[in-house]
Order: C-alpha cells, then structure tokens, then sequence
C-alpha cells in the first residue's frame, strides 16, 4: 500500500504508513491507537477517518466504522477546499463494502465526480461502484464520459460491454445492440481497434443481431489478425458462416480447422451438419445447458434429397479417410470417432447401415477398446442400434477381444470395457443371478490378479484395473436390488474397503461408499468417506449432492452445521467478490470474460442447491433451539420472522434455477437424490432417460423450497397464536387475541394444505381421519413429516380460532390437540416399531423417524412452551385457587396432557434407541459376518468376499511389490464390521442425545405447570 | 471428444471429476478467475483443464504453468503434453517469451517423470515452497527466443521461496 500514499487527504505519508502496516500485520489494536492519534492531529480529515473506520472494521466493531464513515462521508461533502483524492475514497470504499453499504460507497465518488468532472480516476472509481453493484446503464454513462474525455478503445469497450450485459441480463432492447455497434463503427472508422478481445466484442454485438455477414467481413478485413491463433479464428468464421446459412463455405473452413488438429471431435460434428445443411448444433447450442451438454445432437434431414444426402456423405467420408491416412499418432481418436458419426447418421437417415455401424464400432474396438474411456466414446452410437444388434455386436466385440493385443495391459483395458458395454446395452439387467454372481466373482478376480501390473506405479497414481471394483460393486448392489438379501450389499461395501486399502486416494470408491453407506443409514460412516474426498472450493458447489439430502434428515447435526456453514461461506463469498473480478477483467481488457463473470454469477446466485442450503440453515438453527422458546425467538427474530422465506415460497414458482450437480459420478441405483431403484421392486434399467429425471428433480426443488420456505413464518406464527389463546382465556381484560396473527396463520395453512394437494377443509378431514383411526396413515403417503407439521400448525391456530372442533362436543379446547397428540404418538411409534433389526434391513424409515421428532415434534414442543409461558403468573409462586382457576380449565388440562404425551413418546423412542446401542457388538458382527458366509456353497453372497480372503492367503510379495503386499496384509474385514456397527452407534447415540434433551426441555415445562 | 478449446467460468462446473482426483488442486474461485481475467490466452481446456499466466522482465519474460491435469478416463492418451505444448506455442509464438517454467512437488514423481519427458529440466529446488512444508522443484523448459539456452542451466544450490523473482 505504500507505494500509493504520497499525500493523502493532506497528511504526509510518514504518518499513516505505520498504521497501513500494522493493519497489514492484523495488529488492529496498535493501528486503532495509531489513527486515534493521526485524527487528533487531523480532526478533519476524512482520509484520516476512513483509516480509522478501517480499523474498526477488521475488529469486527461494525456499527462504529459505519458511525466514523458516515463522518468521514459528511466531511467529504462538505470539503471546500479541493481535497478529493482517490485514496480516501477507495478506503472508504472498502469499509463501506465490507459493512454492506455499496450504496454510500458509490454516493460519495458519486459526489466527487461531481464536484471534479473532468478527473479520470474518480470516474474510474465511480465506474467500479457500479460494477459492484451491477448498475450496468450507469456503467455505460459513466464510461461513455471517460470516453468522452481522453478517447481511449477500452473505455469505450467499457461502455460497450455496459450495453451488452443490459441486453444479455436486464433484457435490454435490441436498439441497445445498434447503438453499441453504432459506437464501435464511429470509433473504428476514426481510430481502428487495437485489442483482439475488442474484435470478439464486435463480432459478438453483429453475431447478436444476426449481421454475421458483417461480422464476417470485419474478420477477413485487417482487423482479423488481431486474432493471431489460427485455430480460434476458423472457429468463429465457421460458426459465422453457418449461422448465415453459407454451408459450403463454412465446411471448408471447419475442413481447413480439422486439417490443422484432426482430433477436434466438436469441429468435425460443425463440419458434418455443415455437409448436411442441419444447422442442429448451432441451434441446440443456445438452449442446452451449458453445465450437462445432451450427449446427443440432433439431426435434421428432411430438406435434402436421396442423391444430396449420399454425396455429402461420401464427400465426409472421403475426408475423413484422408484425416486417417495421414494421422501417424495411433492416440488419436478423432478421425476414428468422426467415422463413427458418419455411419450413425446414414442410419439415421434410413440408410439400414446396421451392420456397417457396427463394423465400424468393432474396427474402433479392435483399436481403442483397451482406452478407459471407450465406452463413454461409444455411447451415442450404441443408442441408434436396435436391442437385437447391440447384442450381437456385444458377441462380436467378445469374440474379437480373444484375438487382440497380448500386452497385459491392454488385454485388462479390453476386458473392463466389455463389462462396461455390458452394463450401458442393460445385458447386465438380464443375466441370471448365478451368472452376475459369477461375473462380480470375475471381476473381483481379475482385479487381484492383475494388481502386478501396477507395482512401479505412484502410490497416488491410479492403478490398472481400478475400475473393477468400482463395476462389481454395481453388480452386487444389483444382485441386492433382485433378491434382498443384504449380503451383497455388505459384501460390496468389504470390497470397496478393500480397495481402499491399496489406493486409498481412489475418490470412485470413496463415492459409491458415501451411498452404501447412507442406504445402510450409517451416515456417520458416509459422511467420513464424503470428508475424504477434500471437497472444497466449486466442488462443493458440484459435489455436495452426494451426502447433503441425506445429512439433512441424519441426526448428525454438527455435522450438516458445518456442511452449511461452508457451503454458504463459499456461496457468499464468491457472490460478494466477484464483481471485483469483474473490474479486473476490464481493467486487464479481457472483454468477454466480463459478460463471462457476471453470467457466472448469475448461474451461482440461482443454483437450486444454495437456496435448498439457505433454507435448511435456518430450518436447522430452528431445530437446534426448538428445546428453548426464548432461544427460538431469537433466532426467529434474526431471520425476520420467516417474512423473506414465506416471499421465497410465493416467488418460487416463476423464479429461474439452476443445477450446476455433477451426476456423472453418481451410482446407477441413485441417479438424482429423489430416485433411489433399491427402495422399489426390481425393474430392469437399461437405459434411465436422464432428462425425464431432470425434470423430475426440478419439479421437485421447487416444492422443497415452496414448502420449507413457509417453516419458519408458521412457527413463528404458531408461538403467537399459542401464547394469545393463553391469554385471551386467562385474561380477564377482555383482550381478543391478535386477528392478524390467526388471519395470517389460516392463509398459510391453506397454502401449506395445497402444497399437499388438498383444500384446507379436506386437509384437515385427513387428519382428524388419521388420528381418529378411521384412516390408516397410509393416506399420508410419503409426506408423513409434512403432514404431521400441518397437524401441529392447524392446532395452534385452532387455539385461536376455535374452528376445528369435535362435532356435538362445544368448544372444550382440546380436541386439536388430542389430533396432533395421538397423530405423533401413532407415527412415531409405528415407525418404531417397523424397525426392528437395524444393519440387515435398509432403515430408510430412520430419517423419517428423525424429522418426526426434529420437526413436527420440536414445533408442537414450541406450541407447549408458548402456552405455559404465557399460562405461568409472572411473579407470583402461589397457585390461584377459586372458581376461576385456570390449572383446572379445559385448556390447561389438554396443555398438561400434550406434555405428558409427548414426553412419553419420547421416552419409547428413547427406549429402542438404548436397546439398540447397547446390543452387544459381537451379536451384531455376527448378523453382519452370518450374512457373508457362503456355507461351502457356489452361490448366494459371500463368494466375492471368500475370493479376497483366498488372495489375500497366497499373496507374493515380490510379484506384488512391497507396498501393495503390506496393503493387503493390513485388510482387516472384522475392522470394517466393527465401523459399520459403531458408525450406526454414532448415529443413534446422537439421535438419543436429541430425544434426551427434549424429554428433559418437557420436564422443565411440566414444572412449570405444576405452578399454574 | 478431445477439443481443445479456451477455458470459460462454466467448465469449472464440468469438471467434478477431474478436481476429485487426489493430484489435482482445487483452487479458491478468485484465483481461477484472476488467470481468466488476466491471462485468458493461458488457460485451455480439453478433458482437463491447463492455466498458467505470462511474467516476468528482460530475460525472465517467461510463460508459467500453473497447473494441468486431465480427466482418468482420458489419462495415457498424451493428452497432457498437447494442452503443454499449446501453452508452450502461445509463449513462444504470440508473447515471444523466453522459457516456460512451472513448479511441481518434489514428492510427485509421476508427473516430473512425465515433465522430463516434454523437455523440461530440474532447474532448481526451492525450499519449503508447498506451505512451508515440502520442497518444490522450479522445471523450465528454453524456447526459441532463448537461443544459448542460457534460461534452463540449473542452480547448484536450493533457495528459499523467498528468492523467487516471481510467486
């Protein structure tokens, strides 16, 4: 910072040097002595302030550093002497920012520009605010005048990108475009351009009104060899030249791109659409998503005619013949794959060339099918083939792998591809049981035998065959999914460990244990391997998918705490820095990363994920305080009383989302986190249509969201309607309860009862139903938890409102809480009650469990506490006695019975909670190691598991390197049972803890009421 | 599908996979974006990304590799050395620099072995570069307009992160 002082605000640089460098060093305490003493000797500077409120900051004393910028902010206003220096304002700025102040920020360059019109810097300062603050109309009137003024390119690109961002971000007209190009055209004319990014922006500005034959000219004109990478230049004049609709000419320059790099796979898909006059990938490229491009592209045919269709073809094939010929590195795959694009579209065509596609599939075999990444290559041409022929080529390509290459290597590379086919045609679905049990028994083998291979090989480095695991933990779970019986299961999750224990930094294992685990319930275990994939930084953003849904209904509430807090920290901070990217990138004259960030931006800030977070934070903080009213209404009062969450919820439906999750590296058996195969019968997959699936998630965020969103607000709502009905009954000034409160309250129950499909009047039938017995709780359906939460706000309000009543019963009160009391009880306990034996039966009904007691529970606690609080004479110790004693009334009985109830459900849960962590460990090694055991025989689970011991029996240590047989003599199977048996502990004992607390926050009130 | 292509704000949501790998550093979003706004030429992407920036004053003018690495699925296909070669082309062609250079943890012998392999030399070891903790070697590799090779003859002694003309 030195380098800048030289005079500031009038104060010679040797004295705030020091306090610049303490700040620097964090030693605020010695830098605020130090700028009390500078504003001493300089009262009136607001340099010396903003220096002050600097300090101030950094020592978290907030409202200070506002109160002594906001001094500063005065003093600069009312400065006649004409000290206006960038150095006071840019410190200002800063704190001003940091305090979520942009707005005073940009007021007082606003007022310095003011004051100096013609000071460049100022503008350059005012321009910055606005960019922080995403004012893209005055961005533009700010750098037109700083154009105006020195008539510099980058201030005008500045405005121009100004003009861009309202087009592209505020849905600026399209004039806006043609003043842009207008400006560019007068500056050119008179000064040329200089900057190649200029250029890009240029022909973005012509791109976007479609003058492509403008922007064409400008590129072949002198300007083009601004752009001096000859591959980026063909690009544009491709895309330019096919969206004018000039295909001959584009498939020449895309011809000339693919001579000078062969392997560009998307160049040759331009050249081929270009062949065919299909401008499909143009077309499709503006709508797709940019995050989870379609495998696929279309294809368009109609408009040509046999003969058309035939000789472009030949023209494609022709060339990529000669691509082939003359490609000497036997890596590149391009040309190879370009043939394969060639035969899928001539069926597509109708041509009936399946047996040339799949020659041509078989050909690319016999060269690649060794590469990992084979299979993903292959795909879209597998998709074109009927059933029929995908298995005969699945024969073909088996047959011809025999005959191949004998370097161990490749002939492993050869064989994981064919099991990868076998699992993307679905053949795997097909196959009897014994014969999958064979096939993961195959896999698992060849694993082993091959881990020779990788004995020179970097610990870190993956090794060859890695995958095998990875593919035979499919089967297994497979083999889970056919016959229920969880050996498989617990067999995969042994293999995967086991795999672990040779490469401990393989992430694909890791993953797939996140969600064995978390199907197991023992998400403590799920969260560890989660933790071991160091996810941090934008990962969290793509990842986090991967144990968040599953944390957010866990106990384990340290945990999804932390999850949060980072994610958000994450989230926030990007949101918060980024527009100071953004001025980089101006500064740095990189114009189209300008548009780039604040797109960015823009994607992040809408991301489904980091609503969902913001939403469940608060819910959790409610859930962490639940036990404690006053404690509840603080954090209430901290979030406004739910008022922004319940705006969140109307907005939800019209607002724009996105999904930036990474589902590639999802398991075949969970491919969204509302889609789990393993919890319904088994139906084969083959192939699962991810869009539908997206949609699905979609429609799913968006009800989430709608529907928590609303959490907050009502409970808010429900502790005022509890604590007025208390006094409009033990009160005998006549006050009514607050309408609003019962208004408010009403409106969001109907809401709420839509949301789960139902008027409010049916809604409530339901649960009277349910609780009464004449309705199972069937008829809840999978939003238990939703309906429990109902249950408990429609009493709260029905304290008020007295409008739900047992019919030919007048108004005793208690009617609404005996609902929600005998509906918690019942759920509750048949839960319980359905989950006997824990390891070896999938408890997917846990979490349910867990959020009927975290949330319906806790909230219903809520409505107890506000009532005794508001029942309890203040100051008085002394029961009342009389008539008019309200500890005998109606109201109070039903109160002191809910706590009873409640308290009791509790303790039964808490109960079968104790039994099963006390369950000694060996019974459950033995459940685990009992469903492992093969019994001589050659089938059923526990062949994959034997196979490992066997190995591991007669390893060769000088065969298998030092490492890896230390790796294998360390596998501890009984050390991996006893994680899953006290990573289950871990979960139940947290959950206890959680039903501890609340039976005792129960007691409390129960005291309490034994007062009134 | 091995396009080679400029490196955009949305790749960093593409790549999931690549930044799982243990080898591959995920870095803080600023710094991302600092190479993007600054050096957008230096930073491409085909099944993985490579960035690295432009630095340096007389004889230092140099490119520098920040970081590359490539998608598993697409690792043994010489993919890393064509996202290299790139930079070092723009290095050598459009900035006119001297030599390439990049720092790599002495305990990753996967990747100096395959940095030897493209040309580059050991140029000097630098002390605790990684947090204070593990060394860091300085490779470099001469281009055109270095024609004695005068950039790449290494140090005899270590030094300290400290000594680095540029960090």
């Amino acid at each position: 910072m030195a380098s800048k002082f030289g005079l500031a605000g009038g104060i010679p640089e040797r004295r705030v040097r020091p306090i610049w460098d303490a700040i620097d060093s964090r030693q605020f305490k010695i830098a605020l002595r130090q700028s009390t003493a500078l504003l001493a000797k300089f009262p009136n500077s607001p340099y010396a302030l903003a220096l002050k409120a600097l300090v101030l900051e950094r020592m978290g004393k907030f409202d200070e550093a506002l109160s002594v910028c906001l001094n500063a902010k005065e003093l600069l206003y009312k400065n006649e002497a004409n000290l206006m220096d960038d150095l006071t304002l840019s410190t200002l700025q800063i704190v001003f920012q940091r305090l979520n102040h942009l707005d005073l920020a940009t007021a007082c360059y606003e007022h310095s520009c003011g004051k100096f019109p013609n000071n460049l810097e100022l503008m350059m300062g005012l321009f910055n605010c606005y960019v922080r603050e995403y004012s893209f109309v005055k961005q533009q009137q700010t750098a037109i005048k700083m154009y105006k003024l020195v008539g510099e390119e980058r201030f005008l690109l500045w405005a121009v990108c100004s003009i861009q961002l309202q087009v592209l971000c505020d849905n600026g007209g399209e004039k806006l475009l043609l003043l842009a190009e207008g400006l560019l055209k007068k500056h050119i004319a008179s000064h040329s351009l200089h900057d190649p990014e200029a250029l890009t922006v240029y022909i973005s500005i012509l791109e976007q009104q479609a003058k492509y034959g403008n922007a064409l000219e400008m590129l072949s004109g002198e300007l083009g060899s601004l752009l001096m990478i000859e591959v980026d230049k063909l690009r544009v004049q491709g895309r330019l030249l096919s969206r004018q609709g000039d295909y001959t000419a584009a498939a020449k320059i895309y011809q000339k791109n693919l001579e000078l790099s062969p392997d560009d796979c998307e160049c040759f898909l331009h050249y081929l659409g270009c062949l065919l006059e299909d401008d499909s990938s143009w077309c499709n490229g503006a709508n797709s998503d940019p995050i989870h491009p379609a495998k696929v592209v279309d294809c368009k045919f109609s408009h040509l005619t046999d003969e058309m269709f035939d000789s472009r073809i030949l023209d494609a094939s022709t060339f990529v013949q000669k691509l082939q010929a003359e490609t000497s590195n036997n890596l590149l795959r391009g040309p190879y794959l370009a043939n394969l694009e060639i035969e899928r579209r001539k069926l597509l065509y109708g041509k009936k060339n399946d047996e040339e596609l799949m020659e041509a599939l078989l050909q690319y075999f016999l060269r690649f099918g060794h590469l990992a990444c084979f299979t993903s290559d292959v795909e879209k041409f597998l998709l074109v083939l009927p059933l029929d022929k995908k298995t005969e080529l699945l024969e073909k390509l088996t047959k011809s792998s025999s005959s191949l290459s004998t370097v161990p290597i490749q002939v492993l590379g050869q064989c994981i591809t064919l099991w990868k086919i076998q699992e993307l045609i679905g053949n795997m679905y097909k196959l009897p049981i014994c014969e999958l049990e064979y096939t993961a028994l195959q896999m698992t083998e060849m694993y082993c035998k091959n881990l020779p291979l990788s004995k020179d090989l970097d610990a870190q480095e993956s090794m060859h065959g890695e995958e095998l695991l990875s593919t035979a933990c499919n089967v297994l779970v497979q083999l889970f999914w056919r016959t229920r019986n969880f050996g498989y299961f617990l067999e995969a999750i042994m293999m995967l460990e086991f795999g672990l224990n040779i490469r401990r930094y393989a992430w694909q294992y890791k993953i797939l244990l996140v969600h064995l685990y978390s199907h197991l319930g023992i998400i403590s275990l799920a969260y560890d391997r989660y933790k071991a994939l160091d996810v941090k930084n934008i990962l969290m953003e793509t990842v986090l998918h991967h144990i968040f849904p599953q944390l957010l209904v866990s106990p384990l509430w340290v945990d999804l705490n932390n999850l949060l807090k980072d994610y958000l920290k994450f989230m926030d901070e990007h949101l918060r820095e980024s527009a100071d990217l953004t001025f980089l990138a101006y500064r740095h004259r990189n114009y189209s990363k300008v548009i780039e960030f604040v797109q960015f931006k823009e994607r992040l800030q809408c991301s489904n994920q980091y609503l969902v977070a913001r939403v469940e934070s608060s819910i959790l903080q409610l859930k962490q305080n639940a036990n404690d009213i006053e404690e509840e209404e603080s954090v209430l009062e901290r979030m406004k009383c739910g008022i922004h969450f319940v705006e969140l919820s109307n907005e939800i439906g019209s607002k724009s989302l996105t999904f930036n999750e990474d589902w590639q590296s999802r398991p075949w058996w969970t491919p969204i986190p509302e889609k789990n195969y393993l919890l319904g019968p088994f139906e084969g997959i083959s192939y699962c249509p991810k869009d539908n699936l997206m949609e699905q998630r979609e429609t799913n965020v968006r009800k989430v969201i709608e529907k928590k969103s609303l959490l907050p607000r009502m409970i808010y709502l429900s502790i005022h309607s509890a604590s007025a009905s208390i006094k409009e009954n033990f009160q005998s000034n006549g006050s009514l309860s607050d309408p609003k409160v019962s208004g408010e309250l009403k409106y969001l129950l109907d809401c709420y009862a839509k949301m789960l499909g139902f008027p409010l009047s049916d809604a409530i039938e339901v649960v009277v139903g349910v609780s009464s017995g004449l309705k199972s709780s069937g008829a809840f359906g999978a939003n238990m938890v939703d309906w429990l939460n109902f249950a408990v706000f429609l009493n709260a309000w029905n304290l008020n409102s007295h409008e739900v009543e047992q019919p030919d019963v007048n108004g005793c009160g208690s009617f609404s809480w005996n609902i929600v009391n005998s509906l918690l009880k019942n759920c509750i306990l048949e839960k319980v009650r359905s989950m006997e034996s824990l390891i070896c039966s999938p408890p997917d009904d846990l979490p349910v469990l867990v959020n009927m007691v975290t949330e319906p529970l806790a909230w219903h606690t809520l409505v107890m506490q506000s009532c005794v609080r508001s029942s309890v004479p203040s100051g008085k110790k002394k029961k009342k006695s009389g008539p008019a004693d309200p500890s005998v009334s109606p109201v109070c009985h039903a109160i002191r019975y809910s706590i009873q109830s409640t308290r009791g459900i509790l303790e039964d849960v808490a109960k079968w909670l104790g039994h099963h962590i006390n369950k000694s460990e060996d019974e459950n090694l033995d459940i685990i190691f009992s469903s492992l055991e093969t019994n001589g025989q050659d089938e059923g689970p526990g062949q994959v598991f034997q196979a490992l011991g066997t190995y591991i029996s007669t390893i060769n240590e000088t065969e298998l390197g030092v490492r890896t047989s230390q790796a294998l003599k360390s596998w501890s199977p009984i050390d991996v049972a006893r994680k899953l048996v006290s990573g289950q502990r871990v979960v139940l004992s947290e959950f206890l803890q959680i039903c501890q607390s609340k039976i005792k926050s129960l007691q409390a009130i129960q005291q309490q009421m034994a007062q009134v | 599908m091995t396009t080679i292509r400029r490196f955009c704000c949305n790749d960093l949501l593409r790549f999931a996979s690549v930044n799982l790998d243990h080898l591959t550093e995920t870095f803080n979003m600023s710094f991302y974006m600092t190479y993007l706004a600054r050096w957008p030429d230096y930073f491409h992407v085909a099944e993985g990304p490579v960035m690295g920036k432009v630095e340096g004053q007389g004889e230092l003018w140099h490119g520098h590799v920040t970081a590359v690495t490539v998608a598993p699925e697409y690792r043994r296909q010489q993919l890393a050395k064509k996202l290299m070669n790139l930079l070092e082309d723009i290095s050598d062609k459009i900035d006119n620099a001297y030599f390439v250079d990049l720092f790599v943890r002495a305990s990753n012998t996967p990747a100096i072995k395959m940095y030897e392999k493209l040309g580059y030399v050991i140029y000097r070891r630098v002390l605790r570069y990684y947090s204070g903790e593990e060394d860091g070697l300085d490779m470099r590799k001469a281009l055109s307009r270095d024609t004695e090779k005068k950039s790449i003859i290494p140090l005899k002694r270590p030094v300290t992160p400290d000594e680095l003309e540029y960090d």
